[in-house]
């Protein structure tokens, strides 16, 4: 690359310049075993996986309709399965 | 002696049986190694996590880095480049099996707000985003890049001007310069 591409790019510079990184202190040496790794992925907070279907007024109906649908369809299957 | 060649000499030392070299060349290189992570991932414990690897990875494998073959550092960023990659892979496979690791994103950037170039800079493509980190913030040239990230050369240029352009796209009506790349 003969020219640097940012050369004309004052304000693309300036934004860039903007992002300063704090290192923290932190030994070579891990004192952190796999397992609290492993501990730390899950105990971060995360999204529900429900609120997609919560979020809708069908999605809402859908979930509080779905166990009565459920419970009447093993009701009949075990009427027509047992009588 | 310039920084890049006194890390070179300190890993020959730390290859040749000089264990305080190894503290030394971490002292050095850790706080770019560490900033390249972290703006790539945006997570403070994993770009803890992935120096160390790096690090471990370094002491354990010593006589594999050849000071003929190129510069520690770049021999450095590569390792963590890849332990990087890695382990972000293997998180989005875990994510796709249980949605509750999925973590909370941040909501639709308003635009009425100003976007960072934090945001700007996480938006980019995977590969953009580390062309751009490793030319902009840490002066490394084209094919130091095409030897950390494993791609030619040509490839890097490509990436590069692909990634201003969005950025700049990204953040919007704001630039007024004159002329393009």
């Amino acid at each position: 690359m003969n020219q640097d591409p940012f050369k004309k790019e004052h304000y693309l510079r300036m934004k860039l310049d903007e992002d300063h990184v704090q290192v923290p202190e932190f030994p070579m040496n891990p004192k952190r075993k796999r397992w609290d790794r492993l501990v730390n992925v899950l105990a971060s907070p995360a999204k529900n996986p429900v609120e997609p279907i919560i979020s809708t007024t069908t999605g809402l109906v859908v979930l509080k309709v779905a166990p009565v649908l459920a419970g009447t369809a093993l009701t009949f299957i075990q009427l027509i399965f047992f009588l | 002696m310039n920084l890049i060649e006194r890390e070179d000499q300190l890993m020959i030392a730390f290859q040749n049986g000089d264990d305080t070299a190894l503290e030394k060349i971490y002292t050095l290189l850790k706080p770019s190694l560490y900033s390249f992570v972290y703006r790539y991932t945006r997570d403070e414990q994993l770009s803890i996590d992935l120096v160390q690897d790096s690090f471990m990875k370094l002491h354990r494998y010593k006589q594999h880095y050849d000071p003929n073959k190129g510069k520690l550092k770049s021999y450095l960023f590569q390792t963590a480049y890849r332990l990087m990659i890695t382990k972000l892979n293997r998180r989005k496979k875990w994510r796709s099996f249980l949605p509750f690791l999925t973590p909370i994103e941040k909501g639709e950037i308003d635009y009425a707000d100003r976007l960072t170039i934090r945001d700007a800079v996480a938006r980019l493509p995977d590969k953009q985003r580390a062309v751009i980190l490793l030319f902009y913030y840490h002066d490394m040239t084209q094919e130091d890049i095409a030897e950390i990230l494993d791609i030619p050369k040509g490839t890097v240029k490509s990436r590069l001007h692909k990634a201003i352009q969005r950025l700049k796209d990204e953040l919007g009506g704001e630039f007024h310069e004159s002329g393009s790349i």
